[in-house]
């Protein structure tokens, strides 16, 4: 039953509609960066025969915290994705390989965190950051992503290693390997790709996150997206300038989605689908 | 097999609390939040008197940082220009953190309510004032203004200006940018159409009727109707301009009058001779259409006045006059008063040299290029300075509308933000048409008794 | 019990403010008052809650986005994976495309859907009307039209998950019953109604509770967008417990609030992972 002819070209078509909607968006973003001024909003649009101009970046760069807020964004990243992993490969690794129901079905307990509406997680944190006088630190920052962070991972790597054939563990063990090397030498260097799915999804969830960053940053600690903020003026429309700061925002999507994108769909699929 | 693994856990949990507590410390000592009761806030109470400083003969607060946060408005560009001479001449850095109008006031809150000092000093709107008074956010500046009150100037300060944080008798903020609303137009469309600026309200109505050519593209007015602070600002303003008020004579929230309903229903009938997207504008995009030159006349904050003859950003150069905010018929005219103060953060540690800013900025030397680079005034001599007048020629309206100036149209009160939240959903509301205009005001009045419970 | 370090963190870091919070919802609260004082209130804040026409509104509204969000994304996710299932060079190609909006920040894609909507300025309004549709006010300015909209962001962003779980699905569907169909005669549309559809049933499932629960938790697209208007037909329950809690500091209600969200998105969870434990089996 080969497709007609004419199903193909529905096919082509319809592949097509589908493109253009998800990638206008992001094609419109991309040359709104480069418009200058009014050009930004001229009606009718204009998509590709504008005035190409860099001067958006230079104002932008020329501003001297936006380094600070790039910066910023990497080390929140950096650090929860770092935690998260320390915290959350080991505990994936027990759950997977533990026999006891109880141990098991804890893992349901933080799958269960993972749902928890941020804001509702962002109140009471608040609070204890502020008794604590640690608003304002990246420390508190890193802290709220890397619950979210490291429920995953534990969700993410106990899928994964239960797929990892525990013979050689065995075997080690009974060559006399204790169960931490057994851990560090056989299982670990086998579940990289899931190690490296985890990762990527904890660098997106901080790269991406607004609500904590706005709650519990100082103006020394301000991540990207609040810098997309603070590009925005109360008198005119900054649509180039803001298209400018998106585009900082979003380079580590862009990177993952088309180089890495076996591992972060996996990350994405993985945790989701298998129980 | 489990068992056999206690040891080598024990070992790993301890070096991994280790290493978070090493990657932590740096920014603070981080223990972890163990299950105690969350300590006091610690007591905050503002200094009484600023500390007597020895008269160090330069630079005395050389090395010092500070923090200000400012609203994106026009003068931020003023604020850009003008730290680094700050800086040079004092030796005192300055930190610029600029914000949206909702973010400003979320972030400036948060700052205070946490105790965290983030900011040393702030743009301070007119409205805050009530609020920031009563939870003493900022630093009451009347110690400082009485000590150094012969190099201030005070009497220059137009009178309306010391509404900028001035709340039952004394200075939370200091006067940093006067706005006067005023009503700007367009001298072609009114030229080509044989009108005079409306002097009325009721003219206001007629002529934004007159001018509007919908298949042209082409409105009367440009109006605020994006919901939150925009639409309610904007309504308080006609409330104005018709001689009502938000609040009753004894000072009670009364949003839900009658008379504040007719203002609704003019208001609601303004926005069929606006663009149709003006129930979403926001101060930008009104500004923005405004020099896009798709509408006639457009009632504003005076400071954006000057951006209509920059050609990188306004189609309108040289067609724009600016006339006197009209009233309603046969009402005494009062012209709405409104912009920023600057204030000092009660928990800030360098109130001293925070004020010498404060100082240095409002001198009248320092306000001429503060006004040359999109700032607002404050200063009588400003206002009247021939140079200035020259450059910016329609300084006599504003001087004018300072002097008739009213910069309690918006109550100043504590509950000022929750009245100003209520109008901001319910205006819309019946903009858009969810509401009537009784359900509307009705709503808003439940809503900030509610909230005041 | 290499699972201790991370209990201990959670425990501290995530279980204590969640009591917390449960424990100051009791309380008045407010962080604005200059002695930020808690009286003990018992119930009232949730029966305020109740009682509260934003509140019930702002549930309404995110049972609607949620609702709107999910059916779509999942119709719209099938029939896209169908489209791209195919393992060619080009498909592939087109698909590592399609990730890229899951994995924006979702304040810029709110951002640049606002000023695409943007009803004097914006792309989609310009060529409705030139295709004669005058949208008025604007999509994020129509009453009717808002909620849609702002659904579309979301449809936009994560439609590719669903997608690519879909994909994952469609991928593990064992070959033989076609066969079977085939031989029987049985045309395409029938195998993909009577074969693939039942035997996609799990995949269904967790498609419906991740966005579900993913749904839930919706704030970035509407505070860059609408900030809950126009009125407050887009005043989400997250965003109205941010106004009250981050916004006006009023702490003890926004706790209350937020533990109601907390019982509805713990309903559905534990739904989900009774559905989950069932697939196992």
């Amino acid at each position: 039953m080969t497709p007609s002819r004419t199903e193909r070209i529905i096919r082509v078509a319809l592949m097509a509609l589908a493109m253009f909607f998800f990638m206008l968006p992001i094609f419109w973003l991309m040359t709104t960066a480069f418009k200058f001024g009014r050009e930004a909003f001229a009606i009718p649009p204009k998509w590709i025969f504008f005035d190409w101009t860099l001067k958006n970046f230079q104002e932008v760069l020329a501003n001297s915290k936006t380094p600070r807020y790039i910066m910023n964004s990497i080390i929140v990243s950096a650090g929860a994705t770092t935690f998260s992993l320390l915290l959350g490969v080991p505990a994936g690794y027990a759950i997977a390989r533990s026999r006891s129901p109880l141990i098991n079905s804890s893992s349901y307990f933080f799958l269960l965190l993972l749902m928890i509406p941020p804001i509702a997680m962002l109140i009471p944190f608040y609070l204890v950051m502020r008794d604590l006088h640690l608003l304002g630190t990246y420390a508190a920052l890193i802290t709220l992503d890397t619950v979210f962070d490291a429920a995953f991972v534990v969700w993410m790597m106990r899928s994964y290693f239960m797929d990892v054939p525990q013979e050689m563990e065995e075997a080690a063990l009974v060559d006399g390997a204790s169960p931490l090397q057994a851990f560090t030498k056989i299982a670990l260097p086998l579940s990289v790709p899931g190690i490296v799915a985890s990762a990527l999804y904890c660098i997106i969830f901080s790269w991406n996150d607004f609500l904590f960053a706005l709650m519990l940053t100082s103006p020394k600690t301000k991540t990207i997206p609040l810098g997309i903020l603070a590009s925005f003026s109360a008198v005119e429309i900054s649509w180039g300038r803001m298209a400018v700061m998106s585009i900082f925002a979003i380079i580590p999507a862009l990177i993952i989605a088309l180089f890495l994108n076996r591992y972060f769909v996996q990350g994405l699929t993985m945790g989701a689908a298998k129980g | 097999m489990r068992n056999k693994t206690t040891f080598f856990s024990l070992v790993l949990i301890i070096a991994l609390l280790a290493m978070m507590l090493a990657a932590c410390a740096p920014a603070q000592p981080a223990e972890p939040p163990a299950e105690q009761p969350p300590a006091e806030p610690p007591a905050q109470q503002p200094t009484e008197a600023p500390k007597e400083e020895p008269a160090a003969p330069e630079k005395p607060f050389a090395g010092t940082e500070l923090v200000l946060a400012s609203m994106t408005d026009q003068y931020v560009a003023a604020f850009r220009y003008l730290i680094p001479k700050f800086e040079e001449e004092t030796g005192i850095k300055i930190t610029l953190d600029e914000l949206g109008y909702v973010d400003l006031y979320q972030k400036l809150t948060a700052d205070f309510v946490g105790h965290t000092a983030n900011y040393d000093l702030m743009t301070v709107d007119i409205v805050w004032s009530g609020e920031y008074a009563q939870n003493k956010y900022t630093l009451p500046l009347d110690d400082f203004m009485e000590r150094d009150k012969d190099e201030l100037q005070l009497d220059d300060i137009m009178p309306v200006a010391w509404t900028l944080g001035e709340w039952e008798g004394q200075h939370w903020a200091y006067p940093l940018a006067g706005y006067a609303n005023v009503l700007n137009y367009r001298k072609d469309v009114f030229a080509d159409a044989g009108l005079e600026p409306p002097k009325t309200q009721e003219e206001l109505l007629e002529y934004a009727k007159m001018l509007t050519k919908p298949e042209e593209d082409f409105y009367g007015i440009a109006l605020l109707g994006a919901k939150g602070p925009a639409v309610a600002q904007d309504y308080m303003v006609f409330v104005q301009q018709h001689g009502s008020s938000i609040l009753d004579e004894q000072g009670n929230v009364a949003i839900n009058t009658p008379k504040n309903v007719e203002v609704l229903k003019f208001f609601g009938e303004l926005f069929k001779y606006a663009p149709p997207g003006a129930t979403d504008y926001w101060w930008d995009q009104r500004e923005t259409a405004f020099r896009s030159g798709n509408v006639a006349m457009m009632e504003g904050w005076s400071i954006a006045r000057a951006g209509y003859e920059n050609p990188d950003i306004s189609s309108v150069v040289g067609k724009v006059d600016i006339a006197l905010a009209p009233v309603a018929e046969g009402m005494e005219p009062k012209y709405g008063f409104g912009g920023w103060g600057i204030g000092i953060n009660a928990d800030s540690e360098n109130a001293e040299a925070a004020w010498e800013f404060i100082k240095w900025l409002t001198s009248p030397e320092v306000q001429k290029d503060w006004i040359l680079n999109d700032g607002a005034p404050i200063r009588r001599s400003t206002l009247e300075d021939p140079e200035l007048n020259e450059k910016f020629p329609w300084f006599p309206v504003l001087l004018e509308s300072f002097e008739k100036g009213d910069g309690d149209y918006r109550p100043r009160i504590p509950e000022y933000s929750i009245i100003q939240d209520a109008l901001g959903t319910t205006v819309n509301a019946y903009l858009v048409g969810e509401m009537t205009a009784e359900e509307a005001l009705e709503q808003a009045q439940a809503q900030v008794e509610a909230a005041l419970k | 019990m290499l699972l201790s370090p991370l209990l201990i963190f959670i425990v501290v870091i995530a279980i204590y403010p969640l009591f917390f919070s449960f424990y100051i919802s009791f309380f008045k609260y407010r962080l604005t008052d200059p002695n930020q004082t808690r009286t003990f209130l018992g119930l009232a804040n949730y029966i305020n809650a109740f009682k509260d026409p934003q509140v019930t509104g702002a549930i309404a509204n995110t049972l609607i986005f949620v609702a709107g969000t999910v059916i779509v994304e999942i119709a719209l996710g099938l029939g896209l994976a169908l489209l791209f299932a195919a393992e060619s060079r080009r498909t592939q190609m087109l698909r590592s495309w399609m990730l890229i909006p899951m994995a924006l920040p979702p304040l810029v894609v709110g951002l640049v859907w606002k000023s695409l909507y943007n009803v004097d300025f914006g792309v989609i309004p310009y060529y409705l009307k030139q295709l004669g549709l005058d949208m008025g006010r604007g999509p994020l300015g129509e009453l009717q039209w808002a909620m849609p909209a702002v659904i579309l962001i979301d449809v936009w962003q994560w439609t590719p998950l669903i997608m690519v779980i879909f994909l994952a699905g469609l991928k593990s569907l064992p070959h033989e019953p076609y066969e079977a169909a085939r031989v029987d005669g049985a045309t395409r549309w029938q195998s993909f109604w009577y074969i693939t559809l039942p035997m996609l049933k799990p995949t269904f499932l967790v498609a419906l509770l991740l966005r579900t629960m993913q749904s839930f938790k919706v704030f970035d697209i509407i505070y860059a967008t609408t900030g809950g208007g126009p009125g407050s037909a887009t005043t989400v329950l997250n965003y109205h417990i941010y106004t009250v809690g981050m916004v006006f500091f009023k702490m003890g209600y926004a706790a209350a609030l937020a533990n109601i969200l907390l019982i509805i998105v713990a309903a559905l969870a534990i739904l989900y992972i009774i559905v989950l434990e069932r697939q196992q089996i």
